[in-house]
């Protein structure tokens, strides 16, 4: 009978590591080709393997974060407005859903402020002022739950460079931000095999910019 | 030998045996593939992308009963259950268009909606702060749109051929009573609240849902602004005053106040006056507002304004324009709402909310005091069911009390009172249902009892549309409209019965790519209003009748020309009443048979500054001279304005804004006022009544002091 208990709680436990390594390999081979995607279409089946995963997993906010992650990529390439809504409507939905499971997680409200960026785009004469307020803000929180963010740091950086230029200010907070994000992305050590690790090239193209 | 079958066990549950393959093709309903919808063995990782052919193939090792999905934006979710047993297995999908999208039809007849979150809208909520020549006012940018008439002496909403009174307002669905701000006689009015308040704002002309009554002609519905985002203190410096705003913000609740001190003394001082003041206007508004999320989805929202104002000044005789009466009026305004929004479970929505209105006007006039008080409160409950996609059920009832008192001395210093209270209670009913992406159709019965007159009424309210191609559609619009007579009637005749009217609405619109056409046939009939028996305003019955019919235009276009925004409106109207002291049927004065306006916006990146510009036309309207004949015989000049405004942002929390009203300083005259009697000719002398100035000039600096140094007052102006 003792054996029969340690062979199931071996087996269990077995399991168990089993199923976290494949969710880890299944969650990276897609990171992997979200990154890399060069087309919409590959961009979407990536989304959809995350949305496939996250709703296996229910308490894992990861596959949530790339499905939003890969709407807010699609929304930059997108040019009509209303289509360039409606996937920062996806990605928002993934985003409360990540958030659902993990409300204080930085990277996570960094993304959001980078979907309140990207609204901004779609009509910026009538958006310009709430969400670039609501995306900053945004930013700022990201910073606070974890001051080592390099992307919310890039992303705050991006858009400072951006006000800055519209009201003709000097840029130089904005390249000061970005320089230190940099330096970030260089020292940022993350526990988690499945972090983030995007955004270097945006704080380098503010920083081209500056000099 | 117990161990190696519990190993063998072990073993099985990692490695499933015996895989299948699901493959298939998925579509739309006009058999067209469907590119990068998901396709998913429910709570596996299993599953796989179609192409762009719409095909899908992958592998899964489940085993037994399983559920198999197929999600695609705009699309219904497909699934169907699935026995995995080793086999492989085929699908032919065909996925259904999700109705609620952003490109199916709407209910579009009579109504115009301005908010910053829809995209399918003809105004923008910061569209009515920019507005040239409507001073930040609402009903003065909504005067820019088709089915309006400008109205200089009064400032109010005036809509198809109806008076200012036949529109009302409502803030969260809940009913506001003196919506507009004290103004000395024949001057424009503004309204009691500041646009920068509303996220959304949604104006009828006609046809508008059962849900709101007490409005003859136009229901302006505005919905105000959830939590508040930022904590932010705002300072403006006016060429006419002041004012400061606070918004303190937390993770769920917000609170926001302003206190608004205007003085337009120092500017009477400098710009030449139509009316000969004693003490001109002086006015102290302060208002809050508290928000409170409750649970995923519930809001609750507080809303209170306090207004005082007063002024004098002489009235001169026509006859003899040396002798003066002295005219001093006092006004006290409050306004209070709560409201609430709460979804209960998936399909339900419940809303609802209360409203206290109090208005007191004090009036002395030539030493002798009169004066009125009118208070109201409203009370509402709405419960909406969303029974499928396609379906949306909505019923509510409501409580609206009003009690008014109106006082004055007469020539024996004897106080005469007159007063009424009147509660109506009312409930309505409304189904919206899709029959597809093409076809929608609303209809309501409303249903209301009228304290004062012991009646209960019933009227339908119903509306279709119809996209018969991707982008123009077509509405209808039908219903029955009813609205208690004005304070000044009911406090004579108690028992006086609602005025009514009907309207019908042909309404065809495009909205494609930041560009919007948009026209417009309706026709509208009056029952029952208000009549002066033999010409005697101390008898009144509801024996008068009236028409008003018309089209209109509109076009806006912000796509063509980069950085420019620019919109269009006509209208036409034909209209006549026989009511009130009208001895033969008559177009009111009120009503101008054309009305056109054009209005342009520009962002000058260069030198930071957003240009407006507004002109706007009225056709003359008619005034009733008493030294001719014919009734209402007389025609006052054409209406011509052209304002113009600018802000100038040189840091982003700085703004300087100047703004002009008729610049060409066109002299307009709205009617003409008659002396009581003859003079040694036998002749009614005449007086015009013109614009209390020719030219309004308005100079303003804001800061807004915030930790995020990019915020501004721009969407407030």
């Amino acid at each position: 009978m003792k054996k029969l208990m340690i062979i199931s709680v071996l087996s269990f436990c077995t399991g168990l590591l089993f199923a976290n390594d494949k969710y880890e390999k299944a969650m990276q081979a897609n990171i992997d080709a979200i990154y890399n995607a060069q087309s919409p279409e590959q961009i979407q089946a990536a989304i959809n393997s995350f949305e496939r995963i996250g709703a296996a997993e229910k308490s894992k906010w990861e596959p949530f974060y790339y499905a939003s992650f890969g709407y807010v990529m699609m929304s930059t390439r997108e040019l009509d407005g209303t289509k360039k809504d409606l996937l920062l409507d996806k990605a928002t939905e993934g985003l409360n859903k990540a958030k659902a499971i993990r409300a204080d997680e930085s990277e996570i409200v960094a993304l959001e402020g980078f979907v309140y960026m990207m609204r901004v785009t779609v009509d910026p004469a009538t958006r310009g002022q709430q969400y670039s307020g609501m995306a900053m803000q945004t930013f700022g929180k990201a910073l606070s739950l974890n001051p080592n963010n390099p992307r919310a740091m890039a992303l705050l950086a991006q858009m400072e460079f951006g006000t800055a230029q519209f009201f003709k200010a000097p840029t130089t907070s904005a390249c000061e931000k970005a320089t230190k994000s940099l330096e970030m992305f260089e020292s940022y050590k993350s526990e988690n095999a499945l972090a983030p690790a995007w955004g270097k090239e945006s704080a380098m193209r503010v920083l081209k910019q500056c000099n | 030998m117990k161990a190696a079958i519990f190993l063998i066990l072990f073993f099985v549950s990692l490695f499933t045996f015996g895989q299948a393959t699901i493959s298939g093709v998925v579509k739309d309903e006009k058999g067209e593939a469907i590119p990068g919808a998901n396709v998913s063995v429910e709570g596996t990782y299993d599953g796989a992308s179609t192409e762009l052919d719409g095909h899908f193939r992958f592998v899964t090792a489940e085993t037994g009963e399983q559920v198999l999905s197929i999600t695609f934006v705009g699309y219904k979710s497909f699934t169907q259950t699935i026995q995995l047993n080793g086999q492989d297995i085929e699908l032919q999908v065909v996925l259904k268009e999700a109705i609620n999208q952003l490109d199916a039809v709407v209910i579009s007849a009579g109504s115009f909606t301005a908010g910053e979150e829809k995209r399918r809208t003809i105004l923008k909520a910061v569209d009515i702060a920019t507005t040239a020549g409507a001073t930040a006012d609402i009903a003065g940018a909504l005067n820019t749109l088709p089915g309006t008439q400008k109205v200089g002496e009064s400032g109010r909403l005036f809509v198809r051929g109806g008076d200012g009174s036949e529109t009302r307002t409502f803030i969260d669905g809940m009913m506001v009573l003196n919506a507009y701000g004290a103004a000395a006689p024949n001057t424009p009015s503004r309204g009691r609240f500041m646009p920068f308040m509303f996220k959304g704002t949604s104006f009828s002309t006609g046809g508008y849902s059962a849900e709101y009554g007490q409005a003859l002609s136009s229901a302006l519905v505005l919905d105000s602004k959830d939590k508040a985002d930022i904590n932010q203190t705002d300072i403006g410096l006016l060429s006419v005053g002041g004012d400061v705003a606070h918004t303190q913000v937390w993770d769920r609740s917000s609170v926001s106040g302003k206190v608004q001190y205007t003085n337009i003394r120092p500017y009477f001082g400098l710009i030449n006056q139509e009316v000969d003041w004693i003490k001109p206007p002086v006015s102290l508004e302060g208002s809050g507002a508290f928000r409170q999320q409750v649970g995923d989805h519930g809001i609750v929202k507080l809303y209170g304004n306090f207004n005082r104002s007063d002024f004098s000044l002489y009235q001169h005789d026509i006859l003899n324009p040396v002798q003066v009466k002295a005219f001093e009026y006092k006004n006290n305004y409050g306004y209070g709402n709560a409201s609430f929004l709460q979804s209960i479970g998936n399909r339900w929505t419940a809303r609802g909310g209360f409203s206290y209105n109090y208005n007191e006007d004090d009036v002395v006039l030539d030493g002798g005091p009169m004066g009125q008080i009118e208070k109201g409160t409203h009370t509402k409950f709405v419960f909406e069911n969303s029974v499928s996609d396609q379906v949306e059920l909505r019923f509510g009832a409501e409580h609206i009390n009003i009690s008014y008192e109106a006082s004055r001395l007469d020539s024996l210093s004897i106080q005469q009172v007159l007063k009424f209270n009147n509660p109506i209670t009312a409930a309505f009913m409304e189904a919206e249902a899709y029959a597809s992406k093409q076809f929608v159709a609303r209809a309501g019965i409303r249903s209301e009892y009228i304290g004062l007159e012991e009646k209960i009424s019933i009227d339908p309210r119903v509306s279709v549309a119809y996209k018969p191609f991707e982008q123009g559609q077509f509405s209808l619009a039908y219903g029955r409209f009813r609205q208690t007579p004005q304070n000044q009637y009911l406090r004579v005749n108690n028992k006086l019965a609602e005025e009514v009217a009907e309207h019908y609405i042909l309404n065809y619109q495009v909205i494609n790519n930041n560009r919007t056409f948009r026209t417009e046939v309706y026709y509208k009939k009056y029952l029952k209003l208000v009549k002066f028996v033999n010409g005697n305003p101390g008898q009144l019955t509801n024996s008068g009748t009236g028409y008003a019919r018309g089209f209109e235009l509109f076009w806006r276009d912000s796509e063509s020309v980069k950085n420019l925004d620019y919109w269009v409106s006509y209208s036409y109207l034909d209209t006549e009443r026989d009511y009130l002291n009208f001895p033969v049927t008559s177009t009111p004065t009120f009503a101008s048979r054309h009305n056109f306006s054009v209005v342009g916006k520009r962002f000058v990146s260069a030198i930071k500054s957003q240009f407006g510009i507004t002109y706007s036309y009225s056709s003359p309207r008619v005034y009733n001279n008493p030294n001719e004949e014919i009734f209402n015989g007389g025609r006052t000049p054409a209406y011509q304005d052209l304002s113009f405004n600018v802000a100038y942002l040189p840091k982003p929390f700085l703004i300087i804004y100047v703004s002009a009203t008729n610049l060409l300083g066109h002299d307009n005259i709205f009617g003409y006022e008659f002396s009581e009697t003859p003079d040694s000719n036998g002749t009614y002398v005449s007086r015009a009544i013109r614009q209390p100035a020719p030219r309004f000039l308005f100079l303003g600096v804001f800061f807004t002091i915030s930790k995020n140094k990019s915020i501004n007052q721009l969407p407030n102006l």
